[in-house]
């Protein structure tokens, strides 16, 4: 998932928000709701759910944006979805499966009965055929979530069988990766271009029209196998790039959903009639990255002065007004191998001075820090880490960059300091431990989140835990390797950041879960 | 002669609307930052990324992408955008209609609230209600487009529902209905210049020998007013709009976001953010014609209003 885009020239100053939320709050508007609790289920009634931006695509497989992947995960299905806790793989399009003893072999069984939005029975070819795609092109964003996968077969109508190169634990979180959701075999017949503008899925809405650029519009999919599911008509994602604009639409009560709203406005929302202001636990772990190539950074003693530095709960107030949790570890505790109970690298003035002092620079040295220029939470966030070096004798100056070209600096290692973060796609530990930890050219080949951190006991233990199977002993892994990182860290854990939405309070049942998902199958409105 | 005028300009079109193509291709070009990495995401490989450049032809040299660029140009073709799978030619026609609306609709709201005030100020000018009128547009003139949408928006959308707090709106009426408050906001821009440059020829017209003589003639104070002040003041005010027109092509991408329209200037913020390059040179392309055939109309009108001007 990447980040969500920063609209530079809506340059709406403090002033002027300050005016509009306190004008908007003075009006004592709502949006056209009571705040009563209905406790019957309505049917019927469309969404407008209000987003930054709109989708990029409707084939999964093509996507890397946040818009489009929660879009899509309303039209296609995978075989296993996340438990709305996120911690663990639920059936979706598979009703159970097993593993053959050498751990190669994964059979699973289908469940029977799910009709495609077009009426078509879904059947073992047509996944065969949709999880085939995902690493089709090498340059696909997801090839590498499936790379251990050899071969796929299709016994029977309703078995699936998946071997892999090797025994591969994270295979059923695999999945239940969006980009695996189930498509009709060969297009059902259509070509590329005829289907994905009405793309056939057996999720619980399918798609009306997409303007491009403006709104993807949604209706009831009523083919859905859930019975009595959906219970709305449609959803319509609508792109409104503008907080001030989204808040405002759902207010007049022409909006039912703002997501993200700015964080400056999240208090206040949470006190207006007629609004639902909710923050849910996501999987977005923000960092401070160090790049190994730079010669202070391979000193761990810098690394750590650097971590022990920085006022994690000032920033967590400056950049998110509160509305967030200071990081203890490299781990997301929206995934099931966080520890709550480990401290890991807190702001601590005394112990940064002692780290630099048994560094090789104990006098510090100046270093360069990648922001994204217009990005206001990376600038805040720069200031601070910039301010709170000083003491350390580090000179840090911001290299301020546009966000294309920050990425690709990130990616490519050319940065010295740059604000990295994770969120996870699949609902196990390996994806990011494989991203953010291992060194080398590990299966990603990212270099521990480019910052050419490498640790061969790091990226043996993630190995190790990636081929066994009891999730405690997994767990036990983990563990381990967290506590390596936080002697010897690539970066500075800062904070953890839920997902904001504000929404009417007419509607009930809306439930993101950590990777995203919205489930608007289980979301109805009452009049 | 306007014809040959008029024709000889639109064929000059080529090279400027060629030019800027030019400049465009090579800054967006040498601005750093890959499109690969925009659509592969923070997870993307070094393996991914040599595929995409490689599928889209950007790891050939920047002259040859250029030339290529323009092969298909002469075919009628400005390519497909990377990230939306579609030509960018279809994207920018859905487009099309959102923009100028705006941008005439604008146009028009600023002429019926510039002229009448002009007059009144020009009319009565030194007196109070001119000050009060000088004063009003000097203060809208400092204020920002997107300070005025919002406001608006919490005016006449929140505090007295009369017009769609943004979007596009559904069918004729829908779209009029939403396009209202968007055009106002760019018609109060606008307004306070046209009004006080029309305010100033108007003021030199009527104290002019011509209007005298037409006074003296015992013509009406409206005819005078109409047929001798406003026509010569006009002429100035003409080109006034002309170039604020040309200006707020750029300025549409400030007024489309807040009022979240899906017009060309939206889709080239994106599209700039994304390194989506064919996207980002098939728009400006189209401004750039756009900004053309504006400051073209605006000379048309300029010779049609005064006879003493050949084209």
């Amino acid at each position: 998932m990447k980040l969500n885009r920063v609209t530079l020239l809506v340059a709406t100053s403090a002033a002027l928000v300050l005016a509009t939320t306190t004008m908007a709050a003075a009006t004592g508007r709502g949006a056209a709701s009571s705040g009563k609790k209905v406790a019957h289920i309505q049917r019927g009634g469309t969404i407008v759910f209000d987003r930054g931006a709109d989708i990029i695509s409707l084939d999964p497989t093509q996507v890397s944006d946040n818009e489009s992947i929660w879009a899509d995960e309303c039209i296609f299905e995978p075989l296993y979805e996340a438990t709305p806790n996120g911690k663990s793989p639920i059936p979706d399009m598979a009703t159970s499966y097993t593993v053959s003893t050498n751990h190669l072999v994964w059979t699973f069984n289908l469940r029977q009965g799910v009709k495609f939005s077009n009426g078509q029975e879904m059947t073992s070819a047509d996944v065969k055929f949709s999880i085939n795609r995902v690493a089709a092109k090498a340059s696909n964003p997801w090839t590498f979530i499936n790379a251990d996968i050899k071969n796929i077969t299709t016994p029977t109508k309703f078995q699936v069988v998946v071997t892999t190169k090797t025994p591969w634990s994270p295979l059923q979180a695999d999945m239940a990766l969006f980009a695996n959701g189930v498509i009709p075999n060969n297009l059902a017949g259509e070509t590329p271009a005829v289907f994905w503008a009405h793309p056939i899925g057996t999720g619980p809405f399918m798609v009306k029209q997409w303007i491009k650029g403006n709104s993807l519009d949604l209706v009831k999919n009523p083919h859905y196998w859930q019975p009595g599911k959906p219970y709305l008509d449609g959803v319509n994602f609508v792109s409104v790039p503008d907080d001030n604009t989204r808040l405002l639409q759902l207010e007049s009560g022409s909006a039912q959903i703002d997501e993200f709203p700015a964080w400056s406005q999240v208090s206040e929302l949470k006190s207006k009639p007629g609004i639902t202001m909710s923050l849910f636990p996501s999987s977005w772990t923000q960092f401070l990255g160090f790049n190994e190539q730079i010669k202070y950074f391979k000193d761990v003693h810098v690394r750590l002065a650097i971590s022990y530095a920085i006022d994690r709960a000032a920033i967590v107030k400056a950049v998110l007004f509160g509305h967030g949790t200071v990081a203890n570890s490299q781990v997301t505790p929206a995934l099931w191998d966080y520890n709550p109970k480990s401290p890991g690298v807190q702001y601590n003035l005394a112990s940064a001075k002692k780290q630099m002092a048994m560094s090789k620079y104990p006098k510090g040295f100046s270093v360069k820090l990648l922001v994204g220029s217009g990005n206001q939470n990376e600038l805040t966030m720069g200031q601070i880490v910039q301010s709170e070096l000083l003491p350390l004798g580090i000179k840090v100056t911001l290299q301020e960059v546009n966000g294309a070209q920050e990425t690709t600096l990130q990616d490519d290692s050319e940065f010295q300091m740059s604000f990295l973060y994770d969120t996870t796609d699949i609902i196990d530990p390996d994806e990011l431990m494989t991203f953010a930890a291992a060194g080398g050219s590990g299966a990603q080949g990212t270099h521990a989140e480019f910052t050419n951190y490498d640790n061969p006991e790091v990226n043996k233990l993630i190995t190790e835990a990636e081929h066994i199977f009891p999730q405690a002993q997994r767990q036990k892994l983990y563990n381990q390797i967290q506590l390596i990182l936080d002697q010897d860290p690539p970066m500075a854990y800062l904070f953890y950041q839920p997902f904001a939405y504000a929404y009417s309070d007419n509607v009930h049942g809306f439930d993101v879960y950590p990777t995203g998902n919205y489930h608007f199958e289980n979301v109805w409105l009452s009049k | 002669m306007l014809l040959r005028y008029v024709g000889r300009r639109l064929l000059l079109m080529v090279p400027v609307a060629l030019g800027v193509t030019l400049l465009v291709f090579f800054s967006i070009h040498m601005v750093p930052g890959s499109p690969a990495y925009t659509f592969l995401g923070p997870h993307a490989t070094r393996t991914a990324v040599a595929a995409f450049n490689k599928e889209w032809g950007l790891n050939r040299p920047v002259p040859v992408q250029y030339w290529l660029f323009l092969v298909r140009l002469f075919h009628g073709n400005l390519g497909d955008s990377l990230f939306y799978q579609s030509s960018v030619s279809s994207l920018i026609a859905s487009r099309i209609p959102v923009t100028l609306t705006l941008l005439v609709g604008g146009a028009v709201l600023s002429i019926i609230i510039a002229v009448p005030l002009a007059a009144v100020a020009a009319v009565h000018s030194g007196k109070l209600i001119d000050q009060v009128i000088r004063f009003t547009s000097t203060a809208g003139l400092g204020m920002p487009s997107f300070w005025i949408g919002t406001t608006l928006i919490i005016l006449l959308g929140l505090v007295f529902p009369l017009f769609p707090v943004g979007g596009y709106g559904t069918g004729l009426w829908g779209h009029a209905d939403s396009m209202f408050l968007p055009c106002l906001t760019i018609a109060i821009s606008i307004a306070p210049t046209l009004l006080r440059s029309l305010r100033t020829s108007l003021i030199d017209a009527l104290g002019s020998d011509y209007v005298a003589f037409a006074r003296a003639k015992g013509l009406s104070a409206r005819s005078v007013l109409y047929k001798y002040g406003f026509r010569n003041a006009a002429i100035s005010a003409v080109s006034v709009l002309g170039i604020n027109i040309g200006f707020l092509v750029g300025g549409t991408v400030i007024i489309e976001n807040v009022f979240a329209l899906p017009g060309l200037g939206q889709l080239m913020l994106t599209s700039i953010l994304d390194r989506d390059f064919p996207i980002v040179q098939g728009i400006t392309l189209i401004f750039s014609v756009i900004v053309i055939l504006v400051y073209l109309f605006t000379d048309v009108a300029y010779a049609l209003l005064d006879p003493r001007v050949r084209l």
